[in-house]
């Protein structure tokens, strides 16, 4: 009985290997869906370079003659490159830690394995995180890809400050995982209209966020909005950043106001978004709803 | 079956498809958010990249009227969209839906009840696509009304049946490789890189033009461009450039029809069309 007791791991170690194991069983039953459908591998591969063309080639009919292919006019953001590439890396992240969580709780909804998910004693949050695990390396890879596809049809990329980059990056990142557990209560609560409002968002904060386009270009009183969303402000200090704050650049603020509201996004959503998220999964229990959509 | 039963199955599937998309009046107002949104992107790089973005856009598109151009690419975008969504996407629907099997055990050939889905997604498309164009004009401050209407107009409506009946064949290479989100996310992409959604496909090379050309929304594209901004038909004449899009709408269907068929009638003989 005391040999037992003694090898028994302590209970912080064993919560810490309780975790991994949700996580990684999660992330790993993940990973063995994407590769059940090699077709869907390929074709998010080829329909990034679609997009990024489709864009690009758009964009470049502003600022270069088609005839003369290379030469381009215009000011210091004539060669819109940097802000373009970055952003589109930005938004491709975005993407994935906004939406992810939300489409997969509905997921697991739809096919009727959430309940039983929550009747386990595995840890929620590892399962919730372990969604994103996988994606998020998928589109690392993709946004390299993207990027180098990007630079060579619209121009050279400058690179500049890659650590603090790699910082505003990750707190941007961590931001946006807060609005994603925000999302994902809310798919709890509105169920299919989520959606709907996922569209909107995502279209609306495309815009807002100028990730394709430097904020001047945007009217006066869109840029107002765009000034109230943490996330502007982290796009705009990862770019300005990025293409060594050119003239003109960060944008909305100093950059040193910048980095102060972009660190503070990235370490307040997770935990509020959380907080939401457990809230709305109460709710839907008491109510009996976790499994309605 | 006779004819009047065959029309009243397409119109029942037409009703209930509309009947359900009226249930989700957010989805409605997306429709016409999305195309505006879509074009704002580009309009908005170009307005950021120079001091006369529309002398530049004039030298590389041949029209100045930037806006319009994006948007009329956008619009028509919406329209390829919904044909690859609704059609191509048709038989995964039925699967999710739960009524595939029903289906294949009513008298009633599927012809009619795609047939059906044709024309509520085109009738969904065309309301989106005008009124996307007609609010992004107007919140971007354009004339929606300048040049040749009715002829573009003309263009969309002749554009619509090759249109469809090319996501027939996209909907046999779905039957066939199965994953169905995918191959209709990629493919709605493809079309619009290869009908010039934001730029004239003239910057293309010359065997990437020539695929290009092969698709109806391509030339339903710069048809409405020329009528509208007067861009250029690719045969210098309206009615010439029509013509080739009347030649596709008298073959592409009946292609699209037969290698649907067969497909299906290979896939129900080996695996099956429920599986998926």
């Amino acid at each position: 009985m005391t040999d037992l007791e003694n090898s028994k791991p302590s209970p912080k170690y064993s919560r810490i290997a309780a975790e991994w194991s949700a996580f990684w069983a999660m992330a790993r039953k993940e990973l063995i869906i994407m590769m059940r459908y090699p077709v869907n591998f390929i074709a998010s591969f080829g329909q990034t370079f679609l997009i990024v063309a489709i864009f690009t080639l758009g964009g470049s009919m502003f600022f270069r003659i088609s005839s003369a292919a290379g030469s381009q006019t215009g000011t210091s953001s004539g060669n819109p490159s940097g802000v373009v590439v970055y952003g589109f890396i930005l938004f491709m992240f975005m993407g994935d830690t906004l939406w992810t969580i939300g489409y997969n709780v509905r997921n697991e909804q739809v096919q009727g394995t959430l309940e039983q998910l929550y009747l386990s004693p595995a840890s929620k949050f590892a399962s919730l995180v372990a969604r994103v695990t996988n994606t998020l390396l998928w589109t690392g890879l993709l946004s390299v890809t993207a990027a180098a596809l990007m630079t060579l049809m619209i121009g050279k990329l400058p690179v500049y400050n890659p650590w603090l980059g790699l910082y505003l990056l990750v707190m941007a990142l961590s931001g946006t995982f807060g609005f994603g557990f925000i999302f994902a209560a809310l798919t709890l609560r509105i169920k299919e209209t989520a959606q709907t409002v996922a569209n909107l968002l995502q279209f609306g904060l495309l815009v807002l966020c100028a990730n394709f386009f430097p904020f001047s270009a945007l009217p006066p009183f869109i840029l107002f909005f765009s000034r109230l969303i943490p996330l502007a402000y982290a796009v705009d200090a990862f770019r300005s950043t990025m293409m060594g704050y050119p003239a003109g650049f960060p944008e909305l603020a100093p950059f040193p106001v910048e980095f102060i509201i972009t660190t503070l996004f990235g370490l307040l959503m997770p935990p509020l978004g959380y907080y939401l998220y457990r809230r709305a999964e109460n709710y839907a229990r008491k109510h009996g709803s976790l499994a309605t959509y | 079956m006779a004819l009047r039963s065959n029309f009243s199955v397409l119109f029942a599937s037409f009703r209930m498809r509309l009947m359900t998309i009226t249930r989700y009046p957010g989805q409605l107002v997306m429709d016409i958010v999305i195309p505006i949104v879509f074009a704002y992107m580009p309009i908005l790089l170009g307005r950021a990249s120079g001091s006369n973005p529309a002398a530049t856009f004039a030298a590389n598109t041949g029209t100045s009227n930037y806006i319009g151009y994006m948007l009329i690419g956008a619009s028509v975008f919406t329209l390829v969209n919904f044909a690859f969504w609704h059609v191509a996407y048709w038989l995964r629907w039925e699967q999710e839906a739960g009524t595939l099997e029903a289906l294949y055990l009513v008298p009633t050939h599927r012809i009619w009840v795609v047939a059906g889905t044709a024309l509520y997604s085109c009738l969904r498309g065309v309301f989106s696509a005008l009124a996307a164009y007609l609010l992004g004009s107007l919140i971007l401050d354009v004339n929606p009304f300048q040049g040749e209407v009715l002829l573009a107009f003309v263009f969309v409506l002749v554009g619509l049946i090759p249109l469809y009946s090319l996501t027939l064949l996209f909907g046999a290479v779905i039957l066939k490789v199965k994953e169905a989100n995918a191959l209709v996310n990629l493919m709605q992409w493809g079309v619009s890189f290869f009908m010039g959604i934001f730029f004239p496909i003239a910057i293309f090379p010359p065997l990437l033009k020539a695929i290009a050309l092969l698709f109806p929304p391509t030339w339903m594209t710069n048809g409405v461009r020329s009528a509208l901004l007067g861009v250029g038909f690719f045969f210098n004449r309206w009615y010439l450039d029509l013509a080739v899009l009347w030649l596709f709408m008298l073959i592409t269907p009946f292609l699209g029809y037969w290698v649907f068929s067969r497909t299906e009638t290979s896939v129900r003989r080996h695996e099956g069309v429920g599986q998926f």
